[in-house]
């Protein structure tokens, strides 16, 4: 009669000792999921971070460059100026937090106004040959067109790991160990008017 | 002992470990069921048999005992496995490790970026991906991954801010000798499997923290706990001996490698006085990956995963007075100054006759001096890489840094050099106007370079592929196969050059396939010899009687009684050679080196290898797992 209890008692224990061993074993196995995807969107988006910085260091040369023949367009220069300072704060307070909705929400705004505003200056440029000819400038529109391509091709893997990220943290049931370890939602970069999805372009023909 | 051996003798250490693994579940199965058995027995008030002698046998309490015991230690090993064969960048990120970027604007990353991508081309593999542990002080270093594909180096912050140029080349040439002895893989194993006796001293301690009258949890919490900690202690026993003496061949391999030991042995006298702790909780469970100790210093040496520091040291300096170097942050601008290195991307660079200073004779290498070379540079690779990336133009090196730039720049490689068949590969890639249009720029200026810089490009291009995302790989996977598909039969080079960049990226994108057979005997891959060795020949030679000659001549150094081998001029189909190198690829180490001759013997038929043909060998090698050094005039 004993032996058989003690074997029941096992074979319970043994039981529940699995179970909860498997639980905990998948726990494990989700959070490590998690975190994993959470640092690939954030190092997704040091890429982007290491793109930006080169085209917040062309804009000050850029501006440089066009001051001493864009006499009479001081505003323009000024706008993208402080343009390009408001998304460099702006994108280094993101770096610091990628994902974060409010921070991405101001380095997206920042980027469309920088990107409008040197939009106008080109339009500008067109008016004046002799700048559109100078050699520092069309190495430098150049550099910025090519940066501008790998911000938008690093701003799509970014998109993309955030998305799986997202989708992991949402879906049942690794939501369960999302929400009890505080896993956030990331938000994505959009760039937010259609016209700007379109690098700057421009045409020296 | 060359790299064949060595890989042998590390998959030897490999089954011996499970092994040792094995003895030691079955130990701590019994020592459990001795536990159960008493404690059973405590409870039940003394239970005695028929004779009146107390129970000791017990079937059903042992079937229970044991198939709980060996699940949770299988369950939990496993586990651990499976989440380790993410690569070394789950070991790196378990113990806090942040990637270093390519285009870092630090010095001292810049500095380690330079002396691994040198090392990485003068020993034929792909640059690691890099890791930094920016909170550790101490001195430390360590290699992680299964494969080429996935390997990873990581430094702690301490070793980058104490230690110079020539003693970080030291340590890091220690772990590139990990890398090329395969010791990586064995060091994975371990982890998964010495995790799985861990876990049963873990389930211990928190039974024993459980709480409840009568409750029999806590005892059993204890026992498991005890004889958990029994196993923890042969796991590091394991651990160590198999650890220790491979240190010791990984300080030579360094030696030999940067051709200066007192980069190394200072480094490690650097270590003596700063410390090599790692302050990770999880570092216990990477000890054996480390440099230098990671742990504290064990009262019992035997138990320590790495040899007494002094001793590395005075293998290295038999002269050593026995004082460490103090350590003071390394200033890099001093550095720099004294060994000036192109850094920015410098468009005004002409590209051109790209080893116009060192005009090396056409290569005469005996293809019997090829295979000792294999998993064995010497400090002159070292030197030769580092004019190799030199001399590479800088509008190229900038784009193998950047994602974008990096996947154009393999298009780019890839392109045909037939006007009209590259018009048609143009309109492939369309899908991405950016990227074709800087396929496009990247063309002509790849155009100039010589062979010999194509697979060093394609190699420092890797490390930035790798931060494309799913959806974008996806996309490049298919863009370049069907490059390659255009190509048609002519190129054989780039084919190879594309299969390299898939091997090398996959593992970092897609789970490792299932582990496929192994071939221990060169019969059942004759077929695949017979393959290659027609499409070597073909691609060497024109004339047919060339042809068959180079054939024969590669087929001789195989053994094949029953003549298998045929010539087929047809085989250098390219889906036909993919397959043939896949089934190779599972071939033993001992099986790959008797191919690898052959296909030496084939390539070098007209009593030379030229550089091209040099190149298709080392890429055709590297698709096998094999880095040949670059060829150096003798």
């Amino acid at each position: 009669m004993n032996t058989i209890l003690m074997n029941t008692i096992l074979i319970v224990l043994g039981i529940i000792g699995v179970g909860a061993l498997g639980v905990i074993v998948y726990v494990i196995g989700a959070y490590n999921n998690l975190v994993s995807l959470r640092n690939r969107f954030k190092n997704a988006y040091a890429q982007i971070d290491v793109q930006l910085k080169r085209r917040y260091d062309l804009i000050p040369n850029l501006v440089e460059t066009a001051k001493g023949y864009l006499q009479h367009e001081r505003g323009t220069l000024d706008e993208v100026v402080a343009a390009r300072n408001n998304a460099s704060t702006a994108n280094s307070k993101a770096a610091q937090n990628p994902g974060d909705a409010d921070a991405m929400k101001q380095v997206t705004g920042a980027e469309a106004a920088l990107t409008g505003s040197l939009g106008r200056l080109f339009a500008v440029v067109e008016a004046y040959p002799n700048l559109k000819a100078n050699e520092e400038m069309i190495r430098l529109m150049e550099e910025l067109t090519s940066t501008e391509n790998k911000v938008a091709f690093a701003r799509q893997a970014y998109n993309d790991s955030v998305m799986l990220y997202n989708t992991s943290r949402e879906t049942f049931p690794s939501n369960l160990i999302a929400n009890s370890f505080n896993f956030t939602a990331a938000e994505l970069f959009i760039v937010e008017k259609p016209e700007e999805k379109q690098a700057v372009k421009v045409s020296f023909t | 002992m060359d790299f064949f051996q060595r890989q042998e003798i590390a998959r030897r250490n490999t089954r011996l470990l499970v092994v040792y693994f094995a003895l030691a579940v079955v130990g701590i199965v019994l020592a459990i069921y001795a536990g159960a058995v008493l404690l059973v027995n405590s409870q039940m008030g003394n239970r005695t048999d028929a004779g009146g002698n107390a129970v000791l046998w017990d079937p059903q309490l042992f079937t229970c005992v044991s198939l709980v015991t060996l699940f949770i230690i299988f369950s939990s090993s496993l586990y651990k496995i499976s989440q380790l064969s993410g690569g070394g960048s789950v070991v790196a990120e378990m113990l806090g490790g942040r990637p270093i970027d390519g285009r870092t604007a630090d010095l001292s990353e810049q500095k380690l970026r330079n002396v691994v991508e040198e090392m990485a081309i003068a020993s034929g593999t792909s640059v690691p991906k890099l890791y930094l542990l920016p909170d550790e002080d101490g001195i430390n270093a360590f290699a992680a991954g299964h494969a080429t594909g996935d390997m990873v180096i990581c430094v702690t912050g301490g070793a980058l801010k104490y230690l110079t140029r020539d003693e970080l080349q030291g340590v890091i040439g220690h772990e590139f000798s990990h890398i090329l002895n395969g010791d990586m893989r064995l060091n994975l194993r371990l982890m998964g499997i010495v995790f799985g006796i861990l876990c049963l001293a873990i389930i211990g301690r928190v039974l024993l923290q459980t709480r409840g009258r009568k409750n029999p949890l806590p005892l059993i919490g204890l026992l498991l706990l005890l004889i958990g900690s029994i196993g923890v202690f042969f796991g590091k026993l394991i651990k160590s001996a198999v650890s220790r003496q491979r240190e010791f061949l990984a300080d030579a391999a360094s030696v030999q490698f940067t051709r200066n030991p007192d980069g190394l042995a200072n480094a490690l006298k650097k270590v003596g006085s700063s410390g090599s702790r790692i302050d990770d909780p999880n570092a216990e469970d990477a000890s054996h990956f480390f440099f230098a100790n990671g742990l504290t210093e064990s009262v019992f040496n035997w138990m320590s995963t790495h040899p007494p520091l002094e001793e590395r040291i005075r293998e290295l300096d038999p002269h050593w007075d026995g004082r460490f170097i103090p350590v003071a942050p390394v200033s890099n601008e001093d550095e720099a100054k004294a060994r000036p290195r192109p850094e920015a991307p410098d468009a005004s660079r002409q590209p051109g006759n790209l080893f116009g200073a060192q005009a090396l004779p056409a290569l005469a290498v005996a293809s019997a001096a090829i295979l000792p070379q294999i998993g064995a540079p010497t400090a002159r690779h070292l030197d030769y890489a580092a004019d190799v990336i030199a001399k590479i133009p800088g509008a190229l090196t900038a784009a193998a840094r950047d994602a974008m730039g990096a996947a154009a720049l393999v298009y780019s490689l890839l392109l045909s050099p037939d006007e009209a068949r590259r018009q048609t590969q143009f309109q492939k890639l369309q899908d991405d106007q950016a990227i074709a249009s800087e396929t496009e720029k990247l063309f002509p200026i790849v155009q100039t370079l010589e062979s010999r810089a194509r697979l060093p490009l394609v190699t420092l291009a890797i490390t930035a592929l790798r931060n494309l995302s799913a959806a974008q790989y996806a996309q490049f996977t298919t863009n370049i196969q069907s490059v390659i598909a255009l190509n048609g039969q002519t190129d054989l080079f780039a084919y190879v050059l594309q299969k390299i960049v898939l091997r090398r990226l996959d593992p970092h994108f897609n789970p490792p396939p299932k582990r496929a057979p192994q071939y221990y005997a060169i019969k059942p891959l004759l077929p695949d010899c017979a393959v290659l060795l027609s499409a070597l020949a073909c691609a060497g030679q024109t004339a047919p009687a060339d042809i068959e000659n180079a054939f024969n001549l590669g087929a001789k150094q195989l053994d094949d009684p029953a003549h298998l081998l045929q010539l087929d001029t047809t085989a250098c189909d390219l889906d036909k050679i993919d397959a043939a190198l896949d089934r190779l690829n599972q071939a033993a180490p001992q099986v790959k080196k008797t191919v690898l001759a052959a296909c030496a013997e084939t390539v070098a038929a007209d009593g030379v290898i030229q550089e091209n043909e040099a190149e298709l060998l080392r890429a055709i090698a590297d698709t096998l797992d094999c880095p040949i050094p670059p060829f150096l005039a003798v």
